[in-house]
């Protein structure tokens, strides 16, 4: 049996199982598939899955009450440039792999359930093998540059997975914004990248936070820059994590399978929190960019909180919801509390978890996600109502789960430094996503049954298992969190803001519940300037601001390159051309044969000649 | 044994123009002769010695000596790295030729002519020689552009041939005036590098090579031909095209433009910064409103040499490093792009953005054609983990302290790249197959196999770049450490521009004239 140590310094392998499971699953053909049936894939997929799983566990429980380790992968050294790929091995990576891997295998099993008829297994499992790789690359990796590579190659994941019923023309549409919102940020994020490293040297997060730290050295770089590098540093992120302005791609990605949504929203979207967690350091120099954090996360959280209440669409609702969740990541990492907003980004990862395989169970036998559509579902789901529950419980600050746990810390935070103004976001946006919640919960499971519900009961055990399993780990949650030591104290944090908390979970739930459970108002909308409710339904009206500006932009501007490059940078070369030919064609019919036409040409131009050399000296004669 | 990639090819032409019976029999000679061709450049790799940055295996035979003119060949990283990329893409552009093409006993025979020539002109150390061998493929382009070619061929042919011939005037002009006006008659590299040529002098001259090379790269406003001439060339003729000959051009400036006028260059190297990032927008910005792939890609071309360019203006070890790569990764990733273009038109019968649709289908469209152009055009557009990242990046790396605003708009480029790869795929991958016309005949594996190749060394490079730059590393330093500083030459050009120096310099072309 190998030590536990062989475990953590063996962690590197930790992604490259994933990957080995996304060569071999891709090579199931369609052909293949005719032959073996799709099952195998998955199972393949699931067996790499599960030993990256276990290793991760393994190598965590070494890593525990151990300093960090790290370990240097030599990639690249040319022209005295060495890249190598630096992983940083902690209790609080290993344990990030280890979710990722865990909320993975999940999901590969509930996709087994929920994909059944499908026929493009090879594609699926590929892609969602590689995913599961990049993410556990990029939480072990302790470099700026590798986290952008690994990003943008899960951009283009992005692309390919929400593409993945191409035929259809919102999905191709769908994958076309997500992957260009998403390469905005990485290209912003790009130059922030080249930006950085002539200042620092190195692109290693613990050494760039090292930097930061130094007197001396961040003074002598120019404010201008270090406010450009740290806004840069900003952008990328605000792409990944789906914020204002750069959101709209999550909302319409919706439109991939929804196993994969799950591990979208749960943990790929996290994934740029992550990144943004690693760089505060960075961030903190410039005031401009911490400002920009905090305005694009209070505007992502509120303004999603109030979106997602708005919409009829039940895939819609978590979409913003992810939103509303990263931005309160980013008011968090904005204000310095990286604690905080990692414990966030784990409460939430799982806890959208278990809300969205409860709302894929849904959707899957009422073959709608329209909310309107439904009700009536608790007598007949009461696992999957459960468990909607219990995400609810998990994802809003409702004392003793993990959500309460997450935000409580960062209320204190707050408070100690007297920010006023970002603890009633928090609050406030506790409440609206408890009302859309329970208002969701209320559309799906309470009133009367319709049509679309009457002959809904709970799906194949392949999705009501990773389900189940999900609540059980969503309550468990605390424990794990106070076995790991990251669960803050009740005894000192036993404040006034504990109570506020609750009270603004409890307020949002009341109002759902009056409002959509047991409902007081036939037609709540109507209680809603019409104004006001088509703003939030319609996004804010973001397709058609983009549609307006930066599509509008690009497209007449390559236009018109195009017409220059024809009628103009083209159309001289081919008047050059003709104007040749045509002086040529012209010349052509001197050519009389008549000796005395030659010899008048060839005098009069002799004479013109003549008068030019001797110009000079003719002026002078004359003057 | 330089002298076989020059002279494989030519021999090989023979045996095809006067025995071969059969296109096929033809196709075999030819790959047979390139794939020898091939053969023997891995064998010049295996005895390259990676830490010397000058010249190996140096070949001479003294030819016209009272002309200057000699048989005299090199190879260094960067012209190894060129003839990798002639010696692999000559063997591709052969092997997806129909095999039942016309004429089979001229065409193969030109292409052959076209790479042992290009081969020539990337080992010439000798000005004149060069110059001989790039207007000598222009011969056998014109007629593989004008004879096998499509609807406009006459018209492309024609365009490509007059705008070369005055590229190649241009060169030719600019050569003789870096050895005439050092006062010799000797146009071996080595000898004209001893020439010290006034500021001024340099920078005219400079001027002539970089319109002339200009054009064949091309750099805008000099690239109109570029989309005509790809959309009039058959696949091959294209990748041949695209992927080697345009190298010509962008070899040609570090060669010669930074190696013979070192000064000039650093003086210009600012205004080239410009141009580059100018060309890298342009191109991408009107790559976006085509609606033929093959265009579409003819002017990414325009855009991804910029970043030649730019790496180049700025001449840092790194930069110098990330252009040469990104030549070949560009050479690799275009000829990908075509083939797999060719394969597509071949098999549906348009290339028209707005008639393709849902190729992606798995079993009535062509799943592993469009699985692979998924990929080319992410490798183009820059994706990590392929090769065109990691170049780019380089390049971008090594300018940005030199260049922070030229390489932050470039960074941009690579953006509207993904832009037009993405509206490529999603046109022909995506959407819904239309099941009425949908009849396609299936891609045999033989088809696939340079698309297999080419693919694998994009994805091998791309994660192992270490393996496509040790080449160029020494080189590269070596060539960057030739060049002044820039301010040093900015001094220079103050002093040498504010009296009567200048006169001078407009005498200096009258002197020549009276041949004194």
């Amino acid at each position: 049996m190998p030590t536990a140590d062989f475990w953590a310094q063996t962690s590197w392998l930790i992604p490259l199982y994933p990957l080995v499971g996304a060569v071999l699953a891709v090579c199931w053909s369609p052909a293949l598939i005719r032959k073996t049936g799709p099952r195998p894939v998955a199972y393949i997929s699931l067996l790499t899955t599960l030993v990256a799983l276990v290793h991760s566990g393994l190598a965590m429980a070494a890593s525990w009450g151990q300093p960090e380790l790290f370990i240097q992968l030599p990639w690249l050294d040319v022209a005295g440039f060495q890249l190598t790929f630096p992983l940083v091995l902690s209790t609080v990576t290993l344990g990030a792999s280890t979710l990722i891997t865990l909320v993975n295998l999940l999901v590969q099993i509930y996709a087994i359930g929920y994909l059944e008829t499908d026929w493009g297994w090879g594609r699926l499992y590929a892609l969602i093998a590689l995913f599961e790789a990049g993410m556990t690359a990029l939480v072990l990796c302790d470099s700026l540059f590798f986290s952008y590579v690994l990003l943008e190659i899960l951009t283009l994941g992005t692309y390919l997975i929400v593409g993945y019923w191409f035929n259809q023309a919102l999905v191709v549409s769908g994958a076309r914004d997500a992957f260009l919102t998403k390469r905005v940020g990485d290209l912003i994020l790009l130059m922030g990248v080249l930006a950085l490293f002539p200042l620092t040297g190195t692109w290693n997060f613990s050494e760039l936070a090292v930097w930061a730290s130094t007197p001396g050295l961040v003074e002598a770089v120019p404010p201008l820059t270090l406010t450009l590098i740290g806004v840069a540093l900003v952008s990328g992120p605000v792409s990944k994590c789906a914020q204002f302005p750069l959101h709209l791609w999550l909302d319409e990605a919706m439109e991939g399978p929804h196993p994969t949504t799950i591990l979208r929203n749960a943990v790929v979207v996290p994934t740029g929190a992550w990144v943004l967690v690693k760089l505060q350091p960075v961030i903190a120099l410039s005031p401009w960019a911490v400002g920009m954090a905090i305005a694009i996360g209070t505007i992502s959280a509120l303004g999603g909180s109030l979106i997602a209440a708005a919409q009829i669409d039940a895939k819609r609702v978590m979409s913003y919801l992810t939103t509303t969740y990263m931005g309160i990541v980013f008011v968090a990492v904005g204000a310095g509390q990286t604690d905080a907003a990692l414990l966030l980004v784990l409460t939430y990862a799982v806890a959208s978890a278990l809300l969205l395989m409860a709302t894929g169970s849904v959707m899957l036998t009422v073959v709608s996600q329209d909310l309107t559509q439904m009700g009536g579902l608790w007598s007949r789901r009461p696992v999957t109502g459960f468990s909607f529950l219990a995400g609810i419980a998990a994802l809003v600050a409702i004392p003793p789960l993990g959500g309460f746990w997450a935000l409580l810390p960062l209320l204190n935070g707050f408070w100690q430094h007297q920010q006023w103004g970002l603890l009633a976001v928090v609050v406030v946006t506790n409440a609206v996503v408890s009302f859309g919640l329970v208002r969701m919960f209320g559309l799906m499971f309470a009133g009367e049954r319709t049509a679309m519900t009457a002959r809904a009961p709970e799906p194949i055990w392949l999705v009501m298992l990773p389900t189940a399993i999900m609540a059980g780990l969503t309550l468990h949650l605390p424990f794990v969190m106070d076995a790991m030591r990251i669960l803050p104290d009740w005894g000192s944090e036993a404040s006034p803001l504990a109570w506020v908390l609750l009270v603004s979970s409890l307020a949002g739930a009341e109002v759902g519940c009056f409002f959509y459970i047991f409902p007081r108002v036939a037609e709540p909308t109507k209680l809603v300037p019409g104004p006001v409710n088509r703003l939030l339904a319609y996004d804010f009206y973001t397709p058609k601001i983009y549609q307006k500006t930066a599509i509008a932009a690009v497209a007449s501007l390559s236009q018109l390159t195009d017409w220059l490059d024809r009628y103009v940078v083209d159309g001289l070369v081919n008047l050059v051309g003709l104007s040749s030919l045509f002086s040529g064609e012209t010349l052509k019919y001197g050519n009389s044969g008549k000796t005395q036409t030659y010899a008048l040409t060839i005098a009069f131009f002799v004479a013109l000649i003549g008068l030019y050399v001797s110009w000079g000296a003719l002026t002078s004669l004359l003057s | 044994m330089l002298s076989t990639l020059i002279w494989l090819p030519l021999l090989g032409a023979i045996p095809i123009a006067l025995f071969a019976q059969t296109a096929k029999q033809s196709r075999n000679i030819a790959l047979a002769f390139s794939g020898a061709a091939m053969l023997w450049t891995v064998w010049i790799f295996s005895q390259f010695d990676l830490a010397s940055g000058g010249l190996q295996m140096q070949e001479f035979v003294s030819w016209l000596p009272v002309l200057g003119l000699n048989y005299d060949l090199a190879v260094d990283g960067l012209s190894l790295m060129m003839i990798f990329l002639n010696s692999l893409l000559t063997w591709i552009a052969i092997y997806s030729s129909s095999s039942d093409i016309e004429r089979h006993r001229l065409f193969y025979p030109l292409i052959l002519v076209v790479s042992g020539g290009v081969a020539g002109a990337f080992l010439a150390q000798n000005l004149l020689l060069f110059f001989l061998l790039f207007e000598l493929e222009l011969v056998p382009l014109y007629l593989l552009v004008a004879i096998w070619g499509g609807p406009k061929r006459a018209y492309a042919a024609t365009k490509f041939l007059l705008y070369t011939a005055i590229a190649g005037a241009l060169i030719l002009a600019s050569f003789l005036g870096a050895v005439w006006l050092g006062d010799s008659f000797d146009f071996s590299y080595q000898q004209v590098l001893q020439n010290q040529l006034p500021l001024v002098s340099q920078v005219i001259l400079l001027a002539l090579l970089l319109v002339g090379f200009g054009i064949k790269i091309p750099l805008v406003p000099f690239h109109t031909w570029l989309p005509d001439t790809y959309v009039a060339a058959s696949p091959p003729v294209a990748i041949l095209l695209g992927g080697v000959l345009a190298k010509l051009g962008t070899y040609g400036l570090l060669r010669f433009g930074m190696g013979l006028f070192p000064d000039a260059w650093a003086l210009l190297s600012p205004y080239l910064a410009v141009w580059a990032t100018v060309s890298v927008l342009y191109g991408s910005v009107t790559a976006i409103a085509q609606k033929d792939i093959k265009r579409m890609v003819a002017y990414s071309s325009v855009g991804h040499m910029g970043y030649v360019m730019l790496g180049a203006a700025a001449f840092t070890p790194l930069s110098m490093v990330g252009a040469i790569s990104q030549m070949v990764s560009h050479g690799l990733i275009l000829a990908l792009l075509f083939h797999l273009v060719g394969l597509v038109e071949d098999k549906v019968g348009t290339r028209q953005l707005d008639q393709l649709n849902g190729l992606m289908n798995p079993t009535r469209g062509l799943p592993l054609v469009s699985a692979l152009l998924v990929l080319s055009g992410m490798a183009s557009a820059g994706i990590p983990g392929l090769v065109g990242f990691i170049t780019e990046f380089l390049v971008f790396q090594g300018s940005y302290i030199v260049f922070p605003v030229a390489t932050i708009v470039s960074v941009i480029g690579t953006g509207l790249t993904a832009v037009y790869f993405v509206i490529l795929i999603n046109r022909t991958c995506f959407g819904r197959l239309d099941s009425q016309k949908a009849y396609y005949g299936k891609v045999s594996l033989t088809e696939h196999l340079p698309a297999f190749v080419l693919a694998a060394l994009v994805v091998v490079l791309g994660l192992r770049p270490g393996w496509l730059v040790q080449w160029s590393e020494v080189t590269s330093a070596s060539l960057v450490a030739a060049l002044p500083e820039v301010e040093q030459v900015q001094l220079a050009w103050q002093e040498e521009t504010s009296k009567e120096n200048i006169s001078f310099a407009r005498q200096v072309p009258l002197d020549i004239a009276l041949g004194e």
